[in-house]
């Protein structure tokens, strides 16, 4: 397995988390979290549509988010996603768990 | 433009068309990639470009369109659940004759139809959890869109029985002759087939990955769009079995990834598998 499948499959399994912090600072659309994502990484990350979607159902099926329409007034309507208190709660516990996870590879690793 | 991002996505979603959380998928994915693409011509690319690298950023579309008919699947099942009485849970049915009996939307979880007569009976969307069918008749029984976790089918008659889009997790077939029996758009990744035979069966897009089907005979059976990634058919006798994939190279890619060691196919299946590019090493042909 590469060095670039590795590094890719640990960050997608921390795609959940990632929106929820963008959702966190902010209501947002689909474009605009994947879009964040790679200019937050400096292009490092590129999340794709698809897993992003999947984590978002997959929030909403969870109750970690919920989305409204937006009132844009010229193009199509944006679907913006919002968190939750219970999605909070989530985001809170994932980066605890997250930051317990990194002392600890840090001492085996 | 737009256009043709449309004709794109019209042809990836084609075979899902239909079903209420996929349509909302796609208008979502969409919208995503009209806006990256008209960015990206902002930027100066060329059309073609543009195109391109707005396609790329799609990635996998087919594992997220089956986590969210799974994942919406369940929604539905909660749903009905909800809107229940539980009055039902529990109950006793054993033995009892039931031909054509209705029990759609009912919360039954629990309950025991053990050797009951239940042929045409219709249990479509119910709370069917942890129940026991074991030595039931259900020919001709419709248990569609029914939540049917931890529930048991031992020895039980199985006849044109419709299981399709039911939740079957943990679910037991054990010691059962399925016949013409239907598993279309089905999630069956944690259901188990123990010492059962299949005539007729529909797996059609079905969710079969990595199960085990060691030994098993299967006639006629169809395994058409179905997530096949790591089914093992190790020592299992297919005859006119169909395994058709249509536009998805992730079929073919999952294909090879089943194991036919010792299985015995006849001609016909063998040349269909042949016929997709794919040749099973260490089966008997006969």
């Amino acid at each position: 397995m590469s060095t670039s499948k590795i590094t890719s499959d640990l960050l997608r399994g921390n795609t959940d988390t990632m929106i929820l912090r963008l959702l966190m600072e902010a209501d947002r659309y689909g474009y605009e979290i994947v879009k964040l994502i790679a200019e937050r990484s400096q292009g490092e990350y590129e999340l794709k549509e698809a897993t992003m979607y999947s984590s978002v159902r997959r929030l909403e099926a969870d109750g970690d988010i919920t989305w409204y329409w937006g009132d844009e007034s010229q193009g199509g309507r944006r679907k913006y996603f919002k968190i939750t208190d219970k999605g909070r709660a989530t985001y809170a516990h994932n980066k605890t768990t997250w930051e317990y996870a990194k002392r600890v590879l840090d001492t085996l690793l | 433009m737009t256009d043709r991002l449309n004709q794109y996505l019209d042809g990836v979603f084609a075979p899902y068309e239909g079903t209420r959380s996929i349509t909302e998928l796609k208008a979502d994915l969409l919208a995503d990639l009209q806006e990256r693409y008209r960015e990206l011509r902002a930027e100066g690319k060329d059309e073609a470009t543009a195109f391109e690298l707005t396609v790329d950023s799609i990635g996998d579309i087919e594992e997220t369109v089956q986590e969210v008919t799974n994942l919406s699947r369940t929604l539905e099942r909660q749903v009905v659940t909800r809107f229940d009485a539980s009055a039902l849970e529990g109950s006793d049915f054993a033995g009892v004759s039931a031909r054509s009996g209705r029990f759609g939307s009912s919360a039954l979880r629990g309950s025991d139809f053990s050797n009951a007569d239940l042929a045409g009976s219709r249990f479509k969307s119910s709370d069917l959890k942890d129940t026991s069918f074991d030595g039931a008749n259900l020919t001709d029984a419709v248990l569609t869109t029914a939540e049917l976790k931890g529930s048991t089918f031992r020895r039980a008659r199985l006849v044109r029985t419709d299981f399709s889009m039911s939740g079957l997790h943990e679910v037991r077939f054990e010691d059962v002759a399925l016949t013409d029996v239907a598993f279309r758009q089905t999630d069956l990744k944690r259901t188990v087939f123990a010492r059962c035979t299949f005539t007729g069966v529909d797996f059609s897009q079905s969710d079969l990955r990595g199960l085990t089907f060691d030994g098993e005979t299967f006639t006629g059976v169809k395994f058409d769009q179905a997530g096949l990634e790591g089914v093992s058919l190790r020592g299992a006798i297919l005859r006119d079995c169909s395994f058709r994939g249509g536009w998805s190279k992730k079929y073919y890619k999952a294909l090879r990834t089943v194991n036919f060691d010792g299985a015995r196919l006849d001609k016909l299946t063998y040349a269909a598998l042949k016929g997709l590019g794919f040749t099973p090493a260490n089966v008997i042909v006969e």
